[in-house]
């Protein structure tokens, strides 16, 4: 009888631990099913940045578009750079790629000198910032008053405050929700030409009204 | 009358110095799709567009979802399905010079675009992934955490 052939008993036995080996394995495979994948691409205006992947055991730098690296727990290095194929990443980030906010709107106003008096064309600007934040529409919209490097930052931070408030206000009367909109001062301390302090550098004396 | 005005004022100096911080608006919910939840304290809410996000918040995906969230710097960060984002550590602060940025990604997939903390010191801003620590300047990265 074949339950009796030792041969056959053992190849049963052998199979039974075969099989034993491998649900035992399925844990380990799903662990390495898992992991990280990491890639640089451009941003929205083209351009495309640096990031530094680092694990407990290593570091890739990511430095060109496309730029790939896989990790496989912390206490491995991360994989050497590859080129993510475009369409596994289109497949892949789809859902987070169609769901991207799209980039804010930026509106720079600039002010007759020492004054909230918005200059003409500043003043325009305003009509512009109503339009564009109705179409948009608008979820947020971020005001914020920058100074220059020169004179005290006291004086400066208030009239740059005051001047972001002025703006508010405007945009507020022509029919922007006041809800949406938030006022900040940044002082010298985000220009948009950096300058050492004590330069004076009146493109850095604005007001910057983000629509997102 | 002066010693109880101190009492009371040292009373409250607890209390004031422990909203200060977490109660502030760092971002916002700007896209969303599907069902999205912002977890603040333990609890879950669901997220709508406009929702304020503030440190320390979770934002969490179901499936099919997806939610797009923009920070006051204009940090973006879009989530996938089956994801998990949190907003660990920020500050916004030019006046004071004073940036921070942590994100850790839990699970899902990702897209991020760095902001103003990107370009004023981008050495503040992180990026966590369960096995990494990802230092970014001024770009945008993908990012999938399988499970």
């Amino acid at each position: 009888m074949a339950q009796h052939d030792p041969t056959r008993l053992a190849g049963i036995f052998r199979s039974t631990l075969q099989r034993t080996a491998w649900l035992a394995a399925w844990p380990l495979l799903l662990a390495a099913c898992g992991g990280q994948s990491i890639i640089l691409v451009a941003d929205p205006s083209g351009h495309v940045g640096q990031a530094e992947v680092a694990t407990a055991a290593g570091m890739q730098r990511l430095e060109k578009s496309g730029d790939m690296t896989q990790t496989r727990g912390a206490s491995k290095p991360p994989s050497a750079v590859t080129t993510a194929d475009p369409r596994s990443i289109a497949t892949t980030f789809a859902e987070a790629l169609a769901i991207e906010p799209p980039p804010p709107l930026v509106f720079t106003l600039m002010f007759e000198s020492g004054t909230t008096q918005l200059t003409a064309a500043s003043l325009d600007q305003v009509a512009e910032i109503v339009a564009a934040s109705q179409k948009r529409p608008a979820i947020r919209i971020r005001i914020s008053g920058h100074t220059d490097a020169t004179g005290s930052d006291k004086i400066n931070d208030a009239l740059s405050l005051e001047r972001a408030t002025q703006v508010r206000n405007l945009l507020e009367q022509k029919g922007i929700p006041a809800r949406l909109m938030s006022v900040t001062s940044h002082g010298k301390g985000n220009p948009a030409i950096p300058t050492p302090d004590g330069v004076a550098e009146p493109r850095n004396r604005r007001v910057v009204v983000i629509v997102h | 009358m002066k010693t109880v005005a101190r009492w009371l004022f040292i009373g409250l100096m607890p209390w004031t110095s422990a909203l200060a911080e977490p109660s502030e608006t760092i971002g916002h919910i700007q896209t969303l799709q599907g069902d999205a939840y912002v977890q603040r304290a333990g609890v879950d809410q669901p997220a709508a567009v406009g929702t304020e996000l503030r440190q320390n918040d979770r934002i969490r995906t179901g499936k099919p979802a997806a939610v797009g969230i923009v920070l006051t710097d204009d940090t973006t960060i879009s989530l996938g399905s089956n994801s998990e984002l949190a907003l660990n550590d920020y500050a916004f602060e030019p006046k004071q010079g004073r940036f921070a940025l942590v994100l850790r990604m839990v699970k899902g997939t990702f897209s991020y675009i760095t902001g103003q903390i990107g370009k004023l010191a981008p050495e503040s801003a992180r990026v966590q992934t369960p096995d990494a620590t990802i230092a970014v300047r001024g770009t945008k990265l993908l990012v999938e955490i399988k499970e």
